[in-house]
Order: C-alpha cells, then sequence, then structure tokens
C-alpha cells in the first residue's frame, strides 16, 4: 500500500514535469507580437528587443526552460507577473482569487451534497412516484436548460423577490447567497441523479432479495445495505471536486463580479502571461493529480474488494 | 464437522402450510399475466418436498408468496395461504412480514456469488439475520453466528467471520448463504435452485449439507429445482409444476416410477440417463403456453401427442392414484382409453436410485 502510493506519486511528479514543461514550451510557440501590449505599431525594433530580453525570451528554448525548472525547483520561485499585474509575484495574484473561489466553492459544494443525496436517496425509494417525478423533473430542467438563462433569472428576479443584492460586496454577506444558489443547482441535480441511478441498481441485486428475506424493512435494506454500496462509485470524484472549487466558475463569477479564479487562466493566455499561465498550470496539474490518487484511497477505504498494489506486488 | 443421523422424519399426519387454490398475477407491460393458476397444496412437517418444472413453470413464484416476496407488479388473486394461525394472503404490510421472513420461514437462493452483499463481512451478514429477530447484546450475537459457521461447515470461523464474500469460494458462499438462512432456526426452508450455480462435487456437498441441517432441526424443507438429479437424492416427495398449475404430486417412488401425467412423461422422457447411445435425447415438442391467455383445458395439450378431444375442452380434475398419489389428467377417468407411459421410462427402474440419477 504504501509502496504503491510511493509509485503513483512518482509516476505524478513525471505527469506534472511533462505537463509543465510541454505548455511552457507552447507558450513560447505564439507570436511574440502578444508581449508588447497591442503597441507594436509604435516601437521600434530595439525597445521590442529590449522587452523580449527582459523577459528572457531571446534565448534559445532549451535555456529558457532550464532556468524556469532551475528557478521552480532551487528556489520555489514561480517569477512575477509580466502583463497582468506586472511586477507581483505570481503566487500573490493567484492566492486571494483562489481564497475567495474556495470560500464560494466549499459552501456549495457541501450544499450539492446536503441537498443532493438526500434527495437521489428520496428518489429511489419512491421510484415511479410523485416524489421520484418531481425530481427526475428538475434534474431534466437543469441539465437541458443552459446554465445562463437560469443564472441571469436568479440574478434578475431572485434579487428582487428576496431583497437580495446582485452584486458581490466583500462586507456583505447577504450578497454571498445568490452567487451560491446559482453555484449549488447544477451539482444538486447531478448528485441526485447519480444517487438515484446507483441506487435502483442495487436495489434490483440479488444480495437485496436476501436482505429482505432475512426480515428486514425496506428501510433497513436502504439504510444498512443499499446507500453505502451505491455511494462507491461516486466516492472516487469527491476529492477532485474538493481540490477543484477553487477554480472558480468563470460565468458565476463575472455575473455577480466576484473576485475569484473564473477565467484568470484564459485570460493570461489571452494576454501571452507566460509566469501567470506556468503558474496555474502547475497548481491545476497537482489538483488534479492528488486529487486522483485521493480518490483511489477513498475507493479503497469504501470497497474492501479493491487493494491498492504496484503490479507485481505480492498479496 | 461432527456426524449425525442424516434421517429426516416426516410427518404426514401434521401440515405445516396449508395452500387453497392460488392464484397469482402480474402487470407487465399493461397486460395481465396469469402465473400461478390455483394451487393447492398441504406442506408436511419434516418432509422435503420438490418442486420441479421447466423454467416459467411458476415454481419460484409459487414459493414466494409464502414470504411476501413478489415482485412489486405481482398480486395473489385468490386463495389462501394458512400457515399456524395467520392466513399469509392477508398481509399486507411490511411489519406483518418481518414476523415471518427469516425467522419462521427462510430462504435460499440460487446464485450464492450475488446473494451477498459485497461490502459486509460474511460475520455481519450472518448476525443481522440473528439480531433482526433476536434482541441479544452484542457478545452473544457473534458466539451464535460463530457457531452457525461451525454447523454449515466452515472451518476456522474465527477467521472467516471477519471475511469478505470475495474471499469465499462459491460453495462457501453457498453455505453462508444458508447460515443466514438458519440463523433463527426456521420451521420450513425454500431452497430456491440451491445447487443450480454450482459444480457437480459441490452440489453433493451442499445438498448433504442441507440433509444434515433439516435432520438435525427438523426443518420442513422444499426444493425448488429442474435438476431431477438432485430431486431423487432429497426429496421425500415430487410436486410436478406446468403452466403455473402442479400437474402431479406423489412420493418420489411414485412420480419416478409410475408416473401417471403425460407431461411427467415427457420431464421423465428427457432424462439424458434414459437416452440410447447413437440416437437424439428426447425433448418435449413445442413452447410452454403463453400466460397471458386464458388456458382451456389441460394446458399441456397442445404439446402431447396423444392428447384427448376433452383434454382440448375441459380442465382436467385430481385424479387420486394412492392416498398420497395425485395428477391432473383425464387419462386417469375410467372412460379414457388406455394409453401407456413411453415403454423406455421402466428403465428408471434400472437406474440406481439417487445414484446414477443425481450424477447426471
Amino acid at each position: 500500500m504504501l509502496r504503491y502510493i510511493l509509485g503513483r506519486l512518482g509516476r505524478a511528479m513525471i505527469t506534472l514535469f511533462l505537463v509543465l514543461s510541454i505548455v511552457f514550451l507552447l507558450m513560447r510557440l505564439l507570436p511574440v507580437d502578444g508581449y508588447f501590449e497591442g503597441r507594436t505599431d509604435t516601437m521600434s525594433e530595439t525597445v521590442k528587443n529590449n522587452i523580449l530580453k527582459e523577459l528572457g525570451l531571446l534565448d534559445p528554448w532549451y535555456k529558457q526552460l532550464y532556468n524556469f525548472w532551475r528557478k521552480l525547483l532551487l528556489e520555489g520561485d514561480l517569477g512575477k507577473s509580466i502583463v497582468m499585474r506586472k511586477g507581483v509575484p505570481c503566487v500573490d495574484v493567484i492566492w486571494p482569487k483562489a481564497k475567495t473561489s474556495f470560500q464560494f466553492g466549499i459552501i456549495a459544494l457541501g450544499i450539492q451534497m446536503l441537498i443532493g443525496y438526500p434527495l437521489g436517496v428520496l428518489m429511489a425509494r419512491s421510484k415511479g412516484k410523485f416524489v421520484d417525478t418531481l425530481g427526475n423533473a428538475y434534474v431534466l430542467l437543469i441539465n437541458a436548460l443552459p446554465a445562463a438563462v437560469y443564472f441571469l433569472a436568479i440574478q434578475l428576479y431572485l434579487s428582487t423577490l428576496l431583497k437580495l443584492p446582485m452584486l458581490f460586496d466583500p462586507l456583505d454577506w447577504k450578497s454571498r447567497i445568490l452567487p451560491i444558489i446559482c453555484l449549488s443547482l447544477g451539482g444538486i441535480a447531478s448528485n441526485a441523479m447519480w444517487m438515484r441511478r446507483y441506487m435502483v441498481d442495487q436495489m434490483n441485486m440479488d444480495y437485496i432479495r436476501l436482505a429482505r428475506a432475512k426480515g428486514m424493512t425496506s428501510s433497513q435494506v436502504a439504510f444498512r445495505h443499499v446507500m453505502r454500496n451505491a455511494f462507491i462509485p461516486m466516492a472516487q470524484s469527491l476529492p477532485t471536486s474538493l481540490l477543484f472549487t477553487i477554480s472558480g466558475s468563470l460565468y458565476v463569477e463575472s455575473l455577480f463580479s466576484i473576485p475569484g479564479m473564473g477565467g484568470l487562466l484564459i485570460q493570461s493566455i489571452q494576454r501571452q502571461d507566460n509566469t501567470m499561465v506556468q503558474a496555474m498550470v502547475l497548481l491545476y496539474s497537482v489538483i488534479s493529480v492528488t486529487g486522483l490518487l485521493l480518490g483511489d484511497i477513498m475507493m479503497m477505504i469504501c470497497d474492501p474488494r479493491i487493494k491498492l498494489v504496484k503490479k507485481g506486488d505480492s498479496r | 464437522m461432527e456426524d449425525y443421523i442424516i434421517e429426516h422424519t416426516p410427518d404426514y399426519n401434521n401440515p405445516v402450510l396449508t395452500v387453497e387454490d392460488l392464484v397469482v398475477k402480474f402487470n407487465l407491460r399493461g397486460q395481465v399475466l396469469t402465473a400461478v393458476r390455483g394451487i393447492s397444496l398441504e406442506l408436511y412437517k419434516g418432509e422435503s418436498l420438490a418442486i420441479v418444472g421447466e423454467s416459467g413453470s411458476g415454481k419460484s413464484v409459487f414459493t414466494k408468496t409464502f414470504m411476501g416476496l413478489l415482485d412489486n407488479n405481482g398480486w395473489i388473486d385468490n386463495g389462501h395461504i394458512y400457515y399456524h394461525d395467520y392466513d399469509l394472503t392477508t398481509f399486507k404490510k411490511e411489519k406483518d412480514w418481518t414476523k415471518i421472513r427469516g425467522q419462521r420461514i427462510a430462504m435460499v437462493f440460487q446464485d450464492p456469488m450475488t446473494s451477498l452483499n459485497p461490502l459486509k463481512t460474511v460475520g455481519k451478514q450472518i448476525q443481522e439475520a440473528f439480531t433482526l429477530h433476536n434482541k441479544v447484546s452484542k457478545a452473544e450475537a457473534k458466539a451464535r453466528t460463530l457457531e452457525l459457521l461451525a454447523d454449515v461447515g466452515i472451518p476456522e470461523p474465527e477467521k472467516r467471520y471477519k471475511q469478505y464474500p470475495h474471499e469465499f469460494s462459491g460453495g462457501m458462499r453457498q453455505r453462508v448463504v444458508i447460515a443466514i438462512a438458519m440463523a433463527c432456526v426456521p420451521e420450513i426452508l425454500i431452497c430456491d435452485e440451491p445447487t443450480t450455480a454450482l459444480d457437480v462435487t459441490i452440489q453433493a456437498q451442499i445438498l448433504d449439507l442441507l440433509k444434515k441441517l433439516q435432520a438435525k432441526y427438523g426443518l420442513t424443507v422444499i426444493y425448488i429445482t429442474h435438476d431431477l438429479g438432485v430431486v431423487a437424492n432429497v426429496a421425500d416427495r415430487i410436486a410436478v409444476m406446468y403452466a403455473g398449475d402442479i400437474v402431479e404430486i406423489g412420493t418420489c417412488d411414485e412420480v419416478f416410477y409410475d408416473p401417471k401425467h403425460p407431461y411427467t412423461w415427457a420431464l421423465l422422457s428427457s432424462l439424458p440417463q434414459l437416452g440410447i447411445k447413437g440416437e437424439d435425447l428426447y425433448s418435449i415438442q413445442g413452447t410452454p403456453p403463453n400466460l397471458f391467455q386464458h388456458i382451456q383445458g389441460d394446458a399441456f395439450a397442445p404439446r402431447n401427442p396423444q392428447a384427448l378431444k376433452v383434454d382440448f375442452v375441459a380442465r382436467p380434475p385430481y385424479f387420486e392414484v394412492t392416498p398420497t398419489h395425485k395428477a391432473r389428467t383425464w387419462l386417469l377417468d375410467p372412460r379414457a382409453p388406455k394409453i401407456d407411459p413411453p415403454p423406455h421410462l421402466k428403465n428408471i427402474m434400472n437406474l440406481n436410485r439417487g445414484g446414477d440419477l443425481s450424477n447426471g
């Protein structure tokens, strides 16, 4: 088990190295005009050259790559933003934004689980009856409707209806309510849908028949046997969704003008802020890789049939 | 495992469960299907009754009504099931059934590979069956579970208690399923094709175990099977089912050596042991009747080459051959022409009962 995790971490390191290096090089393939912030026409060649030299972009690509890794590994330095907020270390740009997104994301995730899973259980237990139909209608509506439509509706109508602020204000906790509702709706629907589906799958299994033949009531069966078994397929994705709450939602954050992470990566790429892109790619890759590993460990804890062993390890 | 006497003693004067004119229907895609068409049966204390019949003849559905385990789209349309002071057909609420299920009547299912919850230890699953009906301390429950594990022939109960189903072989899992059924020492044990999913050597062991448990605890056992070898091995009485009805019932000897119903003849003729080298094995022509439609006369008549005219018109009543043997066929009517069973059925006599048959 420990060997397995160490092996996984080793491979994760290689993955991270490759991802980051490839992104690094791809950024170098972009036309250099982007570094002059739209003033290409008015700048003289010398000025342009100076800017590029200052950014270290005139060195051959392998030297640039080497320098990047040397700085990152030896000094833990991701560099300073070169366009977005010139001269500010990338970490300082990202950190407060990530914190804001996380605050929204974690509450939304909690609500998605607290409402979504019980809703799914309720729907599965009343399969084909009113509650189930109602829940299915909700799931269908949320999935069929473009998020933009109901986000806007919530912002415009719910704000007047409930007398809540339309835009985010860090000093007013009430201004967080609507964005959190927006962030939660989709997750509630998908949690409920999957929980219902897996529970219905489990309820048709032979061992459920045996449990009923033992003399258990249907609610005893649901709580002692079905729920845990239905939850397992969903356990794996939990750590990843938890970690990715810091990435924020582009649409919700721009709609309510929340200074979060949503869209930061896209902006950085558009404006060719190389160091910012590198920093964020590193962050997101680390999150993905750790999320997957934690997901596998979570599966192992929940399901006794799963043993984490490296290929060739004896059991 | 300790040796105890394998013989059990049926008490034919003491019925434990009486079924009267039971009709079970299902609603399937808007159509109504009649799965059980008016069965009456007495189950005697301590006996083992085998219900045989082809797939879809309603043998599983019939026994499921004893435990209220019909699927949601099925219902009892008519009839009574008397068990002690209860009429099981009047049970509506889950609370009524939990008194019966697992405690008085228990069931062993066909496929041990899927009958256990993969995420719970074997010990917990057996213990659960016991603690549901008995208020005891954890230590007592565990002690009882270990006792059960030993009782069904699982070595090293202490170690096995903590293991998960995937750490057990098929035969061992079936022993666990049997331990679950035996947890509260039920009066009636229904075994729904208990050996179908197992290989032949394990089959014999499981049947042996069931016989021992039956003798030790005085169980009344119902075997549902389409394997006549299993029947020959374990049954005191045989009920032959066809299209939701019992067409012939009698002691094991009576049904095997003196069958009266043409369907029983056909069923026995299909035994591979009766095949003649170089010739095709016997198979019953045609298909079972459509249970969505009303069945006129004898359900087997369309597949019976020697069917009488009356077979297509009127449903035969039960004719008594001996006090323990009766069959639903017009052939037993005094006015019927004499039609003899296929001559090769005599060969069953030559097969060593329980030996050759069960090796099929």
